[in-house]
């Protein structure tokens, strides 16, 4: 009964552990190779606070290294995973400074050895490399929780509670945020959320429920040793998660059952002599799976909330695009009057290096209307998008959004203001739903804050129905609503911006840029790309476009502004512009 | 500052550092090409000392045929990784994260596998004579010797190579721009099977330097790999010379830090210094790309 509940705990602490370390690597797409390391933190931590204080009596050389602060369990295991959470910061900085993939892998790999080092020398802090014993175990009402049947309660009632944070972090607006930020983080900030804080809360929580285990350990344990820590620990967590499938919590929760289940068994039916087995069972398992499975035994979005969708999904066929054209005019302010400017750039100029690619560019964009820039390769059409975007830094020259200056302003900024771009390259999250895609571009919602999240939980689920259903909406103008619960990477290049269009539409702006929004669409799509930027004019959006099809140019804007050399050489509706000899030489070449 | 204690410590900083270089030079002339980040670099290093130490226990062979047994096992052996377990991954278009993690699936299950075949108790390789040499007050041993030269001789025969030859350039191809190398008639796998074998090879040179003064143990391809990793992306990746660059000064740095604190401190400050590195200057000392 002892060596069940003995086993039972190892294997929950490989549960908590790799749900929390899922939040990381799974939902964020940040693999960090030095969980152990948190986990021990929490440890060493719990230790220090936990063991009794010197007593000046007995004082030796080994009792002063081992004295405490003699605190109660439950403190101690707070600051525990606050320490942890402190410390994860601290790795989380450069990753945050885009240090990503190979680098991050090195970083934390590099963390995890100069911090596993650490715990064995720094003696003064934790006992040097045999570590802190001695921890009392927890007193819960007068219960000491040092045998294996009564902590194995406790520790049951921990992985609960793990387990559901990470469930509603990583199933909330929250967990969809930290997604988008996984696949594209331009993307994130371009739909105005910020993707900074985030990511570090996601490094911060995953390292402090590790802190937290860490210091339950302790106390079960009675002892913290350096050598439960190192990298070892580290891969297998690592290993849990990916061969359970990352982002998905219940694929964890089996990877960590099987893999804490396999030592114990390996021992009991062969001895000590399969210890090295285990090893060689998870390795290999890690070569197949990526090989055959690289998702995972359940891959993101397997199990049981495959289930939901279809039920969802009916509700989705029926909306009509003029549905929801009614519904969303009805939600969207366009404030601004009939014929009045809302864009005006003033003088803008830029070089790279000896080329002056754009040179003096002045003109303004009327609200409602669709404004294309058009001119012939080279014109400095892309250059003068980025600059009103903010994503390359002007020369000289103004952008003016209803008249407030904005030159420069960051993106996400740009969005609070009412101006959203969309990219060429699409960028959407491939690996969610086109639903969610748009979803995540929905401004306000109190679910992508973790302290509404816990604290009112009613609030965001009433609000998240009602971004669903706007998010339906929006792909529903566009006639994307039957595709709303499909993986955005299974569909088509045509269909995806469809889904970024929905994205901008979803953002509430009132002013909106498309960059080449049909190329590399294929011509039965791009009657659709067409028609759903037709329906943004009848929402009463401002857009503007950087197209090179005239044809399309001609159908769609009803401006448009001709470029040549960096300079704007005419305006005008597109008729009139090409039936300009001199301009449509300039644009086709004579 | 005590000046003999300061030339020895800066000699015994070359002497490591030769090694590290070689070491960087190794996983760097693979990553740089790959992209790969091969964890499993260390079985190479430790098949090539376990052959030897069979060679010449099983076979009686000299201490010379073992190396060279040693040799060729350890290349094969990073050969066969590329052959069964990267080809068929980067064929499927598989993102360079799952092959990372059939790498560190490889690494996980190989030294238990050495363990389970050999026994977990070190190894050692006899019939090397080393003797130590006094310069004044700089000691040196036969082994310091034959390392920095067989390190440096190797390190300027890749550099050589990948520069002054076809198939180098071929090399160099594939790493600056994929698919213009592809369109010249490059073939992607055979570049790959060149570096996987250049890299191995070096890496099971290192790792019979080491099993010549020290032991062969299941898990000691782990250590320094990740110092061939730290040199590699310390010099800038795609920079042979970085690599080397970054290996010796890792060593020089671990070595110099004796002056200051606990020789125990001397990982300390060769991942601390990974660490300041990818904080302040992510792509690498002589790195131009940025990350």
């Amino acid at each position: 009964m002892s060596y069940a509940a003995d086993v039972g705990i190892t294997v929950l602490i490989y549960v908590m552990l790799g749900v929390s370390l899922n939040l990381l690597v799974g939902y964020t797409g940040r693999v960090s190779m030095a969980h152990a390391i948190f986990f021990g933190i929490g440890g060493f931590t719990a230790a220090r606070l936990t063991l009794p204080p010197a007593d000046p009596a007995a004082a030796s050389s080994y009792a002063t290294v081992v004295s405490g602060f003699g605190w109660n369990w439950l403190p101690a295991l707070a600051v525990a995973a606050a320490v942890a959470f402190l410390g994860a910061l601290l790795i989380s900085l450069p990753a945050v400074r885009l240090v990503r993939g190979e680098y991050l892998i090195l970083l934390t790999l590099a963390f995890q050895l100069l911090a596993n080092q650490l715990m064995g020398l720094l003696d003064w802090v934790t006992g040097g490399p045999y570590g802190l014993s001695g921890i009392p175990p927890v007193e819960l009402f007068g219960w000491s929780l040092r045998a294996p049947e009564r902590m194995f309660g406790l520790m049951l009632v921990a992985t609960a509670i793990v387990v559901a944070i990470c469930w509603r972090l990583g199933e909330s607006p929250f967990g969809r945020l930290l997604k988008g930020i996984r696949e594209h983080d331009s993307a994130v900030s371009s739909v105005g959320k910020n993707p900074v804080v985030p990511e570090l809360l996601a490094f911060g929580i995953s390292a402090a429920i590790a802190g937290g285990v860490g210091a339950l350990a302790a106390f079960y344990y009675g002892s913290v040793v350096p050598g439960n820590y190192t990298l070892d620990v580290s891969i297998l967590i690592v290993s849990i998660v990916v061969l359970g499938g990352a982002g998905n919590i219940t694929g964890t929760v089996v990877a960590a059952v099987v893999l804490g289940l396999l030592d114990p068994i390996l021992r009991r039916t062969f001895g000590d002599s399969a210890i090295p087995w285990q090893a060689v069972i998870y390795g290999a398992a890690l070569v197949l799976m990526m090989r055959l499975r690289p998702g995972g035994l359940l891959p993101e979005g397997a199990g049981i909330t495959r289930l939901l969708p279809r039920r969802q999904r009916r509700a989705g066929e029926h909306r009509t695009p003029e549905e929801a054209l009614a519904r969303l005019a009805r939600v969207t302010k366009t404030e601004t009057a009939e014929a009045e400017t809302v864009v005006e750039v003033v003088g803008l100029q830029k070089s790279f290096g000896g080329l002056t690619a754009v040179n003096g560019a002045t003109f303004a964009l009327p609200a409602g209307k669709v404004t294309a820039l058009i001119g012939p390769n080279g014109a400095g059409k892309t250059t003068i998008f980025n600059m009103i975007c903010g994503t390359i830094p002007v020369d000289a020259g103004r952008v003016f959004l209803r008249g407030q200056d904005v030159t420069g302003s960051p993106a996400h900024a740009l969005v609070r203001l009412g101006l959203a771009r969309s990219f060429q390259d699409v960028r959407v999250a491939q690996r969610l739903t086109a639903l969610d895609n748009v979803a995540m571009a929905v401004p306000g919602q109190a679910g992508e804050h973790i302290v509404q999240l816990a604290l009112r939980p009613w609030r965001v689920r009433r609000q998240e129905a009602a971004t669903r259903d706007r998010a339906l909406d929006c792909l529903a103008l566009l006639g994307m609503a039957e595709k709303a619960y499909l993986l955005a990477g299974d569909l088509s290049y045509g269909d995806q911006k469809l889904i970024a269009i929905a994205r901008l539409i979803a953002t509430d702006c009132d002013v909106l840029l498309l960059d080449e929004p049909t190329s590399g669409v294929d011509p039965a799509s791009v009657e659709r790309v067409v028609d759903g930027i037709g329906r943004l004019r009848d929402l009463g959006r401002t857009v503007c476009l950087v197209e090179h099809s005239v044809h399309f140019v001609q159908r769609l804007a009803d401006r448009a502004v001709f470029l040549d050399q960096g300079a704007v050489v005419a305006e005008g509706t597109v008729d009139e512009l090409m039936q300009s000899r001199e301009l449509a030489d300039l644009y086709f070449g004579t | 500052m005590d000046l003999g204690l300061f030339a020895q410590l800066t000699v015994s900083g070359v002497v490591i550092g030769m090694t590290y270089a070689l070491l960087g030079v190794s996983f760097g002339v693979i990553y740089a090409t790959t992209k790969i980040f091969h964890l499993a670099h260390a079985v190479p290093y430790a098949t090539a000392a376990y052959a030897a130490v069979w060679a010449s226990e099983r076979l009686g062979l000299g201490l010379g045929l073992a190396c060279l047994v040693g040799l060729v096992a350890g290349t094969v052996a990073g050969l066969a990784i590329e052959f069964f377990a990267y080809r068929p991954m980067v064929g499927r278009n598989a993102t360079l994260l799952t092959i990372f993690l059939v790498s560190l699936g490889i690494s996980v299950a190989f030294p238990n596998l050495l363990q389970i075949g050999f026994g977990p108790d070190n190894k050692n390789l006899p019939g090397f004579q080393n003797r130590t040499y006094e310069l004044g007050s700089i000691t040196l041993s036969r082994h310091d010797i034959l390392s920095v030269v067989v390190s440096g001789f190797l390190i300027l025969a890749v550099v050589l190579f990948v520069d002054r030859t076809r198939f180098g350039r071929s090399i160099t191809a594939m790493r600056t721009n994929p698919t213009m190398a592809a369109a010249v008639g490059i073939d992607r796998k055979s570049v790959y099977l060149l570096v996987l074998g250049i890299g191995s090879m070096l890496v099971s040179v290192a790792g019979l330097l080491f099993t010549l003064q020290g032991v062969a143990s299941p898990t000691m391809g782990l250590a320094p790999v990740l110092t061939a990793f730290i040199a590699a992306f310390l010099g800038g990746i795609g920079s042979l010379r970085g690599a080397a660059l970054g290996g010796l000064l890792l060593g020089l740095v671990s070595s110099w830090s004796a002056l200051f604190l606990a020789v125990d401190y001397g990982p300390v400050v060769v991942f601390g210094a990974m660490f300041v590195v990818l904080l302040v200057r992510p792509q690498g000392l002589l790195g131009k790309e940025a990350v």
